[in-house]
């Protein structure tokens, strides 16, 4: 297929192996998020894919043809890092132009595609500007510039917005997708930010320590995450997670806690220690005494843009995070969820997600 | 008033070099156990702000003072302050529990109570586990939940606290923020901290002072700042997506949008304003109403984020950005109406970009 396959990447060093057997594809035209947290193998899995880990095992294919034999400037890709790495003696021009010089492209040629990239990523007005003189805001541009003036069939992304403002860094969460698509590259984007993996992704990937956890679309793995680790990173609040005691029977495993009452369809994997997982934007405020809601103590508003998220305790000591639309009223509220999920304890995954709830009688 | 800031100024001088005026006139007063946030980007002069507080600068002019006692002029140990540093500035050669114990040891009242005391602070940051291991070794997000601990553990007139959740893993974020507050209000401490992320100052602060260029633009609570902010860099700084503007020229009652000059929108208070005058109109991304609306755009993106949607649309020759709190059905290309209540709109003046109006109210 065209665009980007990785079969069976692994990366070691020494003894450790820092990545192991992650496969993906990524089609023409979309963009996959490579997600999780530091240390997971994020950059270590681009660097395999762009040909700069000398330590790589398994296949890379970039529009269909196999490069794993190659050295990183005949794969057809563009990369951009978080750092920018600019050459300090460049101007901003020369820097856009350097891929173009290094595949021998003739000067009237190269002065008209850096102007067109340049142009598209509003930076034509500081082409013959030294990385020093311009603004963060304006390195990380040019950085995409030359990650994107060879036209690359591969695009890879390593963080490009880690190190500008919330501002920047919001216009070009919205601006991105707009200038990828116009490229048609097959994208593969690293992030640690939530929210950027929900807008910027057509896929996610979540990758911890070393190893491919899932893959799907945004809305797929927030809704339903095979595993408690991707529960877990995958959310802005992060979705609460309760130790539980769970009991199986007649045809149901029921877990009760924070004076919430679940019912999930039996398994007998289910039965006994698990962790319970409830989004904390499935956590609604509700009137008093309201059916499947339990009173909580509120210990802290701590707002998120124009959400409330709340730190409430249960009656049983339970810690929760509630994301609000509307304040709490008072101290004491009800609080009622609408979906919860069963994770297995010892290996975390995903068993059962509760359909129904019931109020503790 | 238990912390006054009154006229302080900063300038550096170095041998050689213009002199460089870090903070200028800074006028700013701390409730007793109220938690203020000190807000900008780098080199706003927030972080000498909170080192000529803790005593690490020496102020060029102005005056300090803490509980009516002048401080700015007394040694960092004797001002009854307690410091969490950015860098963490954890003692190596001791354990996590002998850092945060460590101010302790000094105070003959805590003597007794300190084991106790160290532990429970730990408990709440999840740093029990490590409290026998040295710093060195410890993540970041570890180290700075000691430095944090160390600082919150001593009962003091005021705390300081340098980017005191930067490092944070995310997974523990919202969960230490709503602990950290309960705390700093339970125990009725006074703190200010400094950050550059609007975040982490709209869930922790009761209010939030915005420095740019060594200068307060503006110093509220977070509706403050969304609702009335006092200038254009204000509403563009605070809130996300930021405020979107459009620039006007202003007419009797309504204002003229220069990208788009068929386009008049009614203003809720006939402002006394110069006519002609230019003005820039705005309005927060969750007041903007999406559907069936005369004020018509096309729709640029729309990226659902989890929770809601932001929906990118190009208006009178600008990208404006709406947020809705559920899906819509639309794409790319497609037409979309606005709608927008004159009771929504700020009024700045261009050239100045200080605040007019703001819905029906003068600002």
């Amino acid at each position: 297929m065209a665009g980007i396959t990785a079969e069976r990447i692994s990366v070691i060093y020494g003894k450790r192996r820092v990545l192991r057997e992650v496969s993906l594809e990524v089609a023409a035209g979309k963009t996959l998020v490579l997600f999780g947290p530091s240390g997971a193998g994020k950059s270590v899995l681009l660097r395999a894919i762009a040909g700069l880990e000398p330590n790589t095992q398994g296949l890379v294919r970039i529009a269909g043809a196999d490069v794993s034999a190659l050295g990183p400037e005949r794969r057809g890709v563009g990369v951009a890092f978080q750092n920018f790495a600019l050459y300090p003696h460049f101007s901003a021009f020369d820097n856009i132009a350097s891929p173009l010089r290094a595949q021998g492209v003739v000067a009237g040629e190269i002065g008209r595609r850096v102007e067109k990239i340049a142009a598209l990523l509003k930076i034509g007005h500081v082409l013959n500007q030294f990385p020093r003189e311009l603004s963060n805001g304006q390195r990380q541009r040019t950085a995409l510039a030359r990650a994107l003036v060879g036209e690359p069939k591969a695009l890879l992304l390593d963080d490009p917005l880690r190190n500008v403002d919330a501002k920047l860094r919001y216009e070009m969460r919205l601006e991105l997708p707009r200038l990828l698509r116009g490229f048609g590259a097959a994208v593969i984007y690293v992030t640690q930010d939530f929210r950027e993996a929900m807008a910027l992704g057509d896929e996610v990937a979540i990758l911890a320590g070393g190893e491919l956890l899932q893959l799907g679309t945004p809305e797929t793995i927030y809704a339903t995450p095979n595993n408690v680790a991707v529960a877990r990173l995958f959310g802005d609040p992060p979705m609460n997670l309760l130790a539980v005691e769970t009991e199986t029977r007649g045809g149901e495993t029921v877990a009760a806690i924070a004076g919430f009452r679940f019912r999930f369809v039996a398994s007998a994997e289910a039965a006994g220690k698990a962790l319970l997982g409830i989004r904390p934007d499935a956590l609604a405020l509700v009137p008093a005494g309201t059916r499947g809601a339990a009173p909580m103590t509120i210990l802290a508003d701590t707002p998120l843009h124009d959400r409330h998220v709340l730190l409430v305790r249960a009656k049983d000591g339970n810690e929760l995070v509630v994301s609000s639309r509307v304040p709490a009223t008072s101290d004491e509220v009800w609080v009622k969820p609408d979906v919860a999920l069963l994770f297995a304890q010892a290996s975390g995954l995903h068993m059962a997600t509760a359909v129904q709830e019931r109020a503790m009688a | 008033m238990t912390l006054q800031l009154a006229s302080v100024c900063k300038t550096y001088r170095r041998f050689g070099k213009p002199p460089v005026a870090a903070v200028k006139l800074l006028d700013l007063e701390v409730a007793d156990g109220e938690t203020m946030a000190l807000l900008g980007s780098s080199g706003c002069g927030k972080t000498s702000s909170l080192r000529m507080i803790a005593g690490f600068e020496a102020v060029t002019s102005g005056a300090i003072k803490l509980k009516a006692r002048r401080i700015d002029t007394l040694p960092p140990a004797r001002r009854g302050v307690a410091m969490a540093f950015e860098t963490y500035a954890l003692y190596p050669p001791l354990t996590i529990a002998e850092n945060i114990g460590f101010a302790l040891a000094a105070d003959r009242s805590a003597r007794g109570s300190a084991a106790s005391r160290v532990r429970q602070i730990a408990d709440l940051l999840e740093i029990t586990p490590i409290l026998e291991r040295r710093p060195a070794g410890l993540s970041g997000g570890e180290q700075q939940r000691a430095s944090l601990a160390r600082a919150l553990i001593r009962n003091v007139d005021l705390h300081l606290l340098d980017e005191p959740m930067s490092q944070l893993e995310p997974q523990l974020r919202a969960v230490l923020r709503g602990r950290v507050k309960s705390l700093l209000r339970e125990r009725g401490y006074t703190a200010v901290f400094v950050t550059h992320d609007q975040t982490e100052a709209n869930a922790l602060a009761d209010r939030i002072a915005v420095m740019e260029g060594g200068v307060l633009q503006q110093c509220g609570t977070a509706e403050e700042l969304r609702e009335r902010p006092s200038n254009t860099f204000v509403a563009t700084f605070f809130g996300e997506p930021p405020m979107n503007l459009l620039p006007a020229i202003a007419e009797p009652a309504v204002a003229r949008l220069t990208g788009a000059p068929e386009i008049a929108l009614p203003l809720a208070v006939p402002l006394a304003l110069a006519e002609g005058q230019a003005i820039e109109i705005g309005i927060r991304p969750h007041r903007i109403q999406l559907g069936n609306f005369p004020l018509r755009g096309i729709v640029l993106s729309n990226q659902w984020l989890g929770d809601e949607a932001h929906i990118a649309v190009e208006f009178a020759g600008r990208t404006i950005v709406a947020v809705s709190p559920v899906r819509i059905a639309v794409r790319a290309g497609d037409a979309i109406g606005l709608g927008i209540d004159p009771a929504s709109l700020h009024v700045f003046d261009r050239m100045s970009g200080c605040a007019l109006a703001h819905g029906g109210m003068r600002a």
